[in-house]
């Protein structure tokens, strides 16, 4: 059953790959996503209503099932969003027309590493299906093959697959407290049943063990310092996969530090692990502050507001309790959304501007009202106005950090994402207000992509006013995931 | 004979190390190649000897892959690539080789007091080797970070991998098969999707020097 959930994704990839056809394969790619959330809806309905489900390698409880419905929605709307904005560059000449099928059999094979890694039960399988997301989207990153994006998807293979490294050291160290304890017969690398027997094993190797994972899918995350190579991919890349990457693969690579932040809190308490998660994130909010106010291209403020929001979530997972896994939770969704509207909006400006230095762009709101109004309030969005989801997401995790008296991280917390509020706004507005400089009649991009837009925003204002039932007990059953998370 | 065994294991491992050293000592590609090839060779051997005393058949498959991926497919593919874009025999290092083998020595150093506590706490009969395998690791991060060209990026990486194998093996006798079978697919696709990347930044920026690489900041 769980193995269908990977078998969508590789068999659209390879339909794709076959066909000729442009409208053919854009078919293909808009149908396998769609039967790929269809799929996952069902499943994670299944595990939210009955329990987890354990079919050998693969693992299915309401984290992953959470995580895979994140997956699964916003590669629905990257490869529906990628109709037109692929289909344009292809009609500008961007890249040659042979290759427009390995964009989307690129794509979809993407997307089933990203899937593997919320589904894998065995931590090396995890590790190998995460370096599997760097090599299958390094093309991605390079698609438009000129020298800008080829010196992005270098240091994005390099940097990664050495940060990756560590991640495996520390999983060989992690493997190693398990042999060392209950002998070599009962070493296991399941994290489910590592879990398990988190007591057992050898406290020593078991921190060094979440240091160098930390530093490592640290590095896949965005946290600072390591996360020099995703702005320069997420700039580089084709609009529709920085969506991609900002929306869910960063939240994957979390997924999997989260798997061994449950294990190192069972075995050590929280204290050892979410304090680290603390400092990381508070860092990497503090250095994303810094080159927010200081970004001149569009997408890469966008890219480091992704590093901002990543500490968020980090942040929350760190202080922890209920509240603050909650929060994060909820963070992750609402980021997700969001900044998929901020990129498929600034793939429209793009379009019609050709150019992403912010100080040449003026005057949006007369030259295309209705995109540059909705571009506006996800940048509202963003940065936590409410109604919007991120708001009460962001209240929660201040709130947890109060309850769990961690003054001084929820003041710094605080203090930055007021700075940040300000610099995206003011970024925002110039950008959007304003006489336009180039005299350019006025017309809206593409009908559907606003339609998006109007469908993403409306999910993250809903998750902003009121909470689904559904989706509280899913949040509630995967805190309760959690040692001492059910407090 | 268990003797015996444990000193060969303990002189490959030590092998492995030196060939780390050499790689950071040489000034010239080509040899770099050939020096990774033969820590490879050494960490397969180190991997046989101990799936002999140990018993684990699972070990001799990783014995096998390792000399016939790292010993022989991999630095042929890195001959070929540099054959076609005809690159300069120089490494061009960033730190100058004695300072380099200086710092890789403090690394050794550093490795050591690491894995001291864990080497304690170890009852495998490699326990011994993790130093030396930490040390590889380090020294592997530190080729990457001081070497220019992209190819001595990518036997970097290699020789990180080299470190971390002999560490699995020193910790655990390995990981499970299949994971050590995945790792593999995994190092051989990162070698292959880097290869084209070589290709790529030669025709485009003409030179393999990373340095050039440095367009893209705020």
């Amino acid at each position: 059953m769980l193995e269908l959930l990977l078998i969508i994704p590789a068999v659209t990839a390879l339909i794709c790959l076959l066909l000729k056809d442009r409208r053919q394969v854009e078919w293909a790619s808009s149908i396998g996503s769609l039967a790929l959330l269809a799929l996952s809806t069902y499943t994670s309905y299944e595990v939210v209503t009955s329990g987890a489900k354990d079919e050998g390698m693969l693992y299915m409880d309401g984290l992953s099932a959470f995580m895979l419905m994140l997956v699964a929605i916003v590669s629905l709307a990257t490869s529906l969003y990628s109709i037109g904005y692929m289909g344009r560059e292809l009609d500008e000449g961007r890249f040659e027309a042979s290759r427009f099928r390995y964009y989307y059999a690129l794509l979809h094979g993407f997307i089933m590493t990203m899937v593997l890694v919320c589904l894998s039960d065995n931590l090396g399988i995890m590790w190998i299906a995460i370096e599997a997301t760097t090599l299958a989207s390094a093309f991605l990153v390079s698609f438009y093959n000129n020298e800008n994006s080829l010196e992005a998807a270098w240091k994005y293979v390099i940097i990664c697959s050495v940060g990756i490294t560590l991640a495996l050291l520390g999983t060989i160290l992690l493997y190693a407290s398990s042999i060392q304890q209950v002998g070599e017969a009962g070493g296991s690398l399941e994290w489910s049943s590592l879990l398990g027997m988190a007591d057992q094993l050898d406290p020593t190797l078991l921190r060094i063990s979440f240091i160098l994972v930390l530093v490592g899918y640290g590095t896949k995350v965005g946290l600072a310092p390591m996360h020099t190579w995703l702005p320069d991919a997420h700039s580089q890349a084709p609009t529709p996969i920085s969506a991609l990457l900002s929306g869910v693969l960063l939240n994957c690579a979390m997924y999997a530090i989260l798997r061994y932040h449950m294990i190192s809190s069972a075995a050590l308490g929280p204290g050892f692990s979410g304090g680290l998660l603390v400092l990381f994130g508070i860092f990497s909010m503090a250095i994303a502050a810094a080159f927010i106010i200081l970004s001149r291209d569009f997408k890469r403020l966008l890219a480091y507001s992704s590093i901002e929001h990543m500490g968020v979530i980090a942040l929350g997972f760190g202080i922890g309790g209920s509240l603050g896994i909650i929060g994060s939770l909820l963070q992750m969704i609402n980021h997700a959304l969001t900044k998929s509207a901020l990129f498929f909006g600034a793939g429209q400006v793009y379009a019609r501007v050709k150019t992403r230095t912010m100080e040449e762009i003026k005057g949006l709101s007369k030259t295309m009202p209705i995109t540059s109004a909705l571009w506006f309030a996800a940048f509202l969005a963003i940065v936590g106005c409410p109604p919007f989801g991120i708001f009460v997401s962001e209240l929660v995790i201040l709130m947890a950090g109060l309850q769990a008296g961690e003054l001084l991280a929820v003041s710094i917390y605080l203090i930055l994402l007021a700075i940040i509020f300000a610099a995206m706004l003011l970024h925002a507005s110039r950008m959007i207000f304003g006489e336009p400089t180039k005299v350019v009649e006025k017309r809206e991009g593409d009908i559907a992509v606003v339609m998006m837009l109007v469908v993403l925003l409306a999910g993250v204002l809903i998750l902003g006013l009121y909470l689904p039932q559904g989706l509280n007990d899913m949040l509630e059953g995967i805190a309760h995931l959690f040692p001492g998370g059910g407090a | 004979m268990a003797e015996i065994n444990l000193n060969l294991i303990n002189g490959l491992a030590a092998m492995v190390l030196l060939a780390a050293f050499i790689l950071v000592a040489t000034g010239r590609l080509r040899t770099m190649v050939r020096v990774f090839a033969w820590q490879s060779l050494a960490l397969g051997l180190l991997a046989a000897a101990v799936a002999y005393s140990t018993g684990y058949w699972h070990i001799y498959v990783v014995a096998a892959l390792t000399i016939v991926l790292k010993a022989l497919i991999i630095p042929r593919i890195i001959d070929q690539i540099m054959d076609r874009i005809q690159v300069a025999n120089d490494v061009e290092p960033s730190v100058r080789t004695p300072s380099s083998l200086l710092i890789a020595g403090g690394m050794a150093i550093l490795a050591y007091y690491v894995a001291e506590p864990l080497i304690q706490s170890g009852e495998t009969i490699t326990a011994g080797a993790l130093a030396l395998s930490l040390a590889v690791v380090l020294i592997g991060l530190f080729i990457m970070i001081s070497r220019k060209k992209a190819i001595t990026q990518v036997i970097g990486l290699l020789v990180m991998e080299n470190g971390l194998f002999m560490a699995a093996l020193s910790l655990s006798y390995g990981m499970p098969l299949i994971v050590e079978l995945g790792v593999f697919f995994d190092i051989m696709v990162a070698v292959l999707i880097m290869g084209v990347f070589v290709f790529r930044i030669n025709r485009t920026f003409e030179t393999l020097d990373t340095s050039f690489l440095r367009r893209l900041k705020d």
